[in-house]
């Protein structure tokens, strides 16, 4: 480099795509809890189906799966991810406009995807619903994501490549791959296609994709995004570098493994069951590592902190995600699985990782962002610590309620009588759920409520305001 | 430290880092979902399992569309209690044709794998206007409309049929010429009842008790 | 006033938890008198509560019929559910008083002794409800106690501990984890335990 201080002095970081994308991952948020909260009503009023095949439950629980986890997560990770991958490496973006165009392509495909799904174009493949065309167009937006993400790495201007992006690049490599490999078909008109799979290895290669879906994007991505955001905060490195080393490469190693505990006691080969569960109980320790390290690195830093309400939410992320991590392995053990399978005990698990976890994260790395991208402090520290509590009683409220309701489905649906005949009935165990299925529609309704508060106090701060410009830091000798 | 240094290499070298972690994340693919794949019993027709007839995999396709599968799965597992209250446990061999897998991962409604001629066509389509009408506490959504669309109403079940005959589904070319005749008059609804009392039939009720054994063995 | 740490002092609570803090922020129990006066008799009552429910009126896991459990069962139930309690008020316990160093917070094991206990106590006093063991109903009581609980666990912390609140708030949402990572694993041996056949009678 010639005169590095020239080239600098011209450059900038993108971070009008970061905002841009925050926004958006606002938008489905609310968009997808409200479309949650009112699956979860229709569970209580049938009523509220209105005989309207584009609401009916069977696709809009669909529409919510999907909004939330593509629209919402995965808009929210990009957005991090762009954020991040400039700083810690202190250049723009590689290709800009390539960048642009993932951040509208992504939004459009969900639109589209989310009202097909609505429409009734489904391939039924749990995470994986949005039929043929979409998923050419997610690859094509993945692989330019990949261009994106890697090449700005790639013309870094810092030595090492931080942690985070390890999570992130992970995301990026594997959702990839199972997204491929788990989409074969076999298009037959423009709107259809069968599976390249049959029966039980169908249900093999989507388990292996829905399980680590879950792993590499709700759980690595996010963990990417703590590990960038929660030592940024702290101002403090990470606590232990070796523990982060060791968490990712066995995490990544080990969660590839665990799909089949999805299967237990299904018409698939025993030794596929037994080896799921036993890597899903090794995949505790690499889980608990990143926690570890995210809780003591701020815990060591406390005198950096302030009263901070995006901390607070970062941090009580990570008890969830120490929930739902352990829960996981949990329920993976086939004495526990065999009462839990197939009941809202399911619900419930995935819940407290999604809204415990994924959601609140999000929530702290948000609050922390969103007055920084434009320079300007939050609207409201008290209307976000009021969100801070909605959002607790709101995750509690619904976990504890699906406990209620996994445990009694999968005892009452078991339990035999003295002479070994069935005790009760299907659809009264069914009735029997109505008032659990109450408080998870209260409690989704408080989450959602919070989540909207949220959505207004970002409002207020960003309107008339524009992203402000940010330069990389100046090299120094030692960077060279 | 070796292990460290190693790391360093990787953490510098952007392009050795994607391909550590394709290296790693693949082993568990590649030992545990790829046999699979190539496993003979995972591809057997079991005995009595044939391929849909036209108006059941019209009615399958219904199924789909409508994400049935979010609330009924489609898999009896080897317990007493589920054995009693279903049928015959699911065998990899019934789902060969199934494309793709309707197993479901919730049972907010009962299985359904076994529910074939369980009920006459006319309950269920009483259930399927208004399930209320048969089963008072139901909380199933109405599906009035299935009654009004033709089965055959995007004109697809020949490209349909040669796609799975692609697939390797045994279809004749006699099979897929005559399937818009059989799908001729029937409505979306015929076409879903058709295929619910297919399901579960292709493996005869037989003798249970050594299923106890069974149960025992896999409660680990 | 009261000065020592006594049951009405927990009790009061209730009313003004702020001023329970600051007694108790002057406070250096003993942890075999907090154990001994409080801990042990809010450990008696939910299994002594669910054993009297349980035999009266059966477990309701919703609308139906409720389940009977034999009463020698109930007994071992109930034993096994007040010793699951005493674990897990030393356990959490013992992992605030490791966590303190980290977060520079008060050391003696007394203290987290009687911070626990605090914690604990609406959820024992909300144990009440296990005389109607209705899952659904022991629920809609159990969970504001539980919110109530982490209130009282992020506003009293920092006080009682003598640790900042920022810290305060970190050692909070960790103990939060923690509780959290015990009532699952509680949840899911009883679980376990059930499909080995202790328990309800089931078809598995």
């Amino acid at each position: 480099m010639a005169d590095p201080a020239k080239s600098l002095s011209v450059e900038i970081y993108s971070d009008r795509i970061v905002t841009v994308l925050v926004m958006f991952s606002i938008f489905w948020a609310v968009l997808g809890m409200f479309a949650g909260v009112y699956v979860a009503a229709q569970l209580i009023w049938p009523e509220l189906n209105f005989d309207n095949p584009w609401i009916s439950f069977g696709r809009l629980r669909t529409f919510h799966t999907n909004v939330v986890i593509f629209g919402f997560a995965v808009s929210a990770l990009m957005g991090t991810a762009y954020y991040s991958v400039q700083r810690t490496c202190h250049v723009r973006l590689f290709a800009p406009n390539l960048a642009w165009f993932t951040c509208w392509a992504w939004q459009i495909a969900i639109l589209l995807g989310g009202l097909s799904l609505l429409g009734g174009l489904n391939t039924s493949k749990e995470y994986a619903e949005l039929e043929w065309p979409f998923d050419i167009a997610i690859t094509v937006v993945w692989v330019c994501f990949a261009i994106v993400f890697f090449g700005t790495i790639a013309k870094r201007r810092i030595k090492e490549i931080y942690i985070s992006n390890w999570f992130y690049g992970g995301l990026i490599i594997v959702i990839a791959m199972l997204h491929i490999v788990n989409s074969m078909e076999l298009p037959v008109t423009l709107t259809k296609s069968y599976s390249l799979y049959a029966g039980a290895q169908d249900a093999i290669v989507q388990w292996w994709y829905g399980h680590n879906a879950v792993g590499f994007l709700l759980t690595g991505g996010f963990l990417g995004m703590m590990y960038y955001f929660l030592p940024k905060q702290a101002e403090r490195p990470i606590w232990s570098y070796r523990l982060s080393i060791v968490a990712f490469w066995a995490f990544a190693y080990s969660y590839i493994w665990a799909g089949p505990h999805h299967l237990h006691f299904n018409a698939i080969p025993e030794w596929v069951q037994n080896l799921g569960v036993i890597m899903s109980l090794i995949l505790l320790a690499p889980s608990w590592a990143s926690m570890v390290n995210g809780i003591m690195t701020v815990s060591t830093a406390w005198e950096k902190l302030r009263t901070d309400p995006a901390l607070k939410f970062i941090v009580l992320a990570l008890a969830f995600y120490g929930l739902a991590t352990f829960e996981g392995p949990m329920m993976a053990i086939k004495s526990v699985n065999v009462i839990s399978h197939f009941t809202d005990w399911t619900v419930g698990h995935v819940h407290s990782g999604a809204l415990g976890w994924n959601a609140l994260i999000t929530f702290g790395t948000f609050y922390f962002l969103v007055p920084r991208l434009v320079g300007a402090k939050l609207y409201s520290v008290r209307l976000a610590n009021i969100h801070f509590w909605m959002a607790l009683a709101g995750t509690i409220l619904y976990i504890v309620a699906m406990w209620g309701a996994g445990v009694s489905q999968g005892v009452l649906w078991l339990a035999l009588d003295q002479i070994g005949e069935l005790r009760y009935s299907f659809t009264d165990i069914m009735a029997a759920m109505n008032p659990y299925y109450l408080l998870r529609f209260i409690a989704g309704l408080i989450f959602l409520l919070g989540a909207m508060l949220m959505a207004f106090n970002f409002s207020m701060t960003i309107i008339g305001r524009r992203t402000i410009a940010v330069r990389p830091p100046m090299l120094t000798e030692s960077m060279a | 430290m070796n292990g460290l240094e190693l790391h360093h290499r990787l953490e510098n070298n952007i392009g050795l880092l994607i391909f550590g972690i394709l290296f790693v994340t693949s082993i568990g693919g590649l030992v545990q979902i790829l046999p699979s794949l190539f496993q003979e019993s995972l591809k057997t027709p079991g005995v009595n399992t044939h391929v849909y007839k036209p108006l059941e995999l019209a009615g399958r396709d219904v199924y789909i569309r409508e994400g049935c599968n979010t609330c009924h799965s489609q898999q009896i597992r080897p317990l007493v209690a589920e054995v009693e209250r279903y049928g015959s446990f699911s065998r990899a061999g019934e789902f060969v044709y199934d494309r793709p897998f309707l197993w479901g991962s919730k049972r907010t409604g009962p299985d359904l794998h076994r529910i074939g001629g369980k009920y006459s066509d006319d309950w269920h389509r009483i259930h399927l206007m208004n399930p209320r009408d048969v089963v008072p506490n139901s909380i199933m959504p109405s599906y009035p409309w299935l009654a009004e669309r033709d089965a055959n109403h995007n004109q697809d079940i020949v490209p349909k049929l040669r796609g799975l005959q692609k697939l390797g589904h045994p279809y004749t070319q006699e099979d897929i010429n005559n399937a818009p005749a059989e799908l001729e008059g029937k409505t979306e609804m015929d076409a879903l009842i058709a295929y619910l009392q297919v399901l579960g039939t292709a493996y005869p009720e037989g003798d249970l008790s050594w299923l106890i054994f069974y149960s025992q063995e896999i409660c680990l | 006033m009261d000065k020592a740490f006594s049951f009405f002092l927990v009790l009061r609570l209730l009313f003004q938890p702020t001023t329970v803090f600051k007694v108790l922020s002057d406070l250096q129990p003993s942890s075999v008198v907090v154990f001994l006066k409080i801990a042990l008799w809010f450990g008696i009552l939910p299994p002594l509560f669910a054993y009297i429910g349980a035999s009266n009126y059966g477990w309701r896991l919703g609308n139906v019929e409720p389940l009977f459990l034999p009463n020698q069962t109930l007994v071992v139930i109930s034993i096994a559910y007040f010793i699951a309690l005493l674990l897990g008020f030393i356990s959490t316990s013992i992992v605030s008083r490791w966590m303190a160093s980290t977060y520079g917070a008060r050391h003696a094991l007394g203290v987290h002794f009687a911070m626990i206990s605090i914690v604990g106590a609406p959820l024992a006093l909300g144990s009440v409800i296990h005389l109607y063991p209705d899952v659904f109903i022991n629920i809609l009581v159990l969970v504001p106690a539980i919110l109530w609980s982490m209130y009282l666990l992020y506003r009293g912390l920092p006080i009682v501990l003598h640790t900042t609140p920022e810290r305060g708030m970190l050692m909070a949402s960790s103990l939060i984890g923690y509780f959290l990572v015990a009532l699952v694993s509680l949840l899911g041996i009883t679980v376990a335990l059930w499909s080995y056949g202790i328990g309800p009678s089931l078809g598995v």
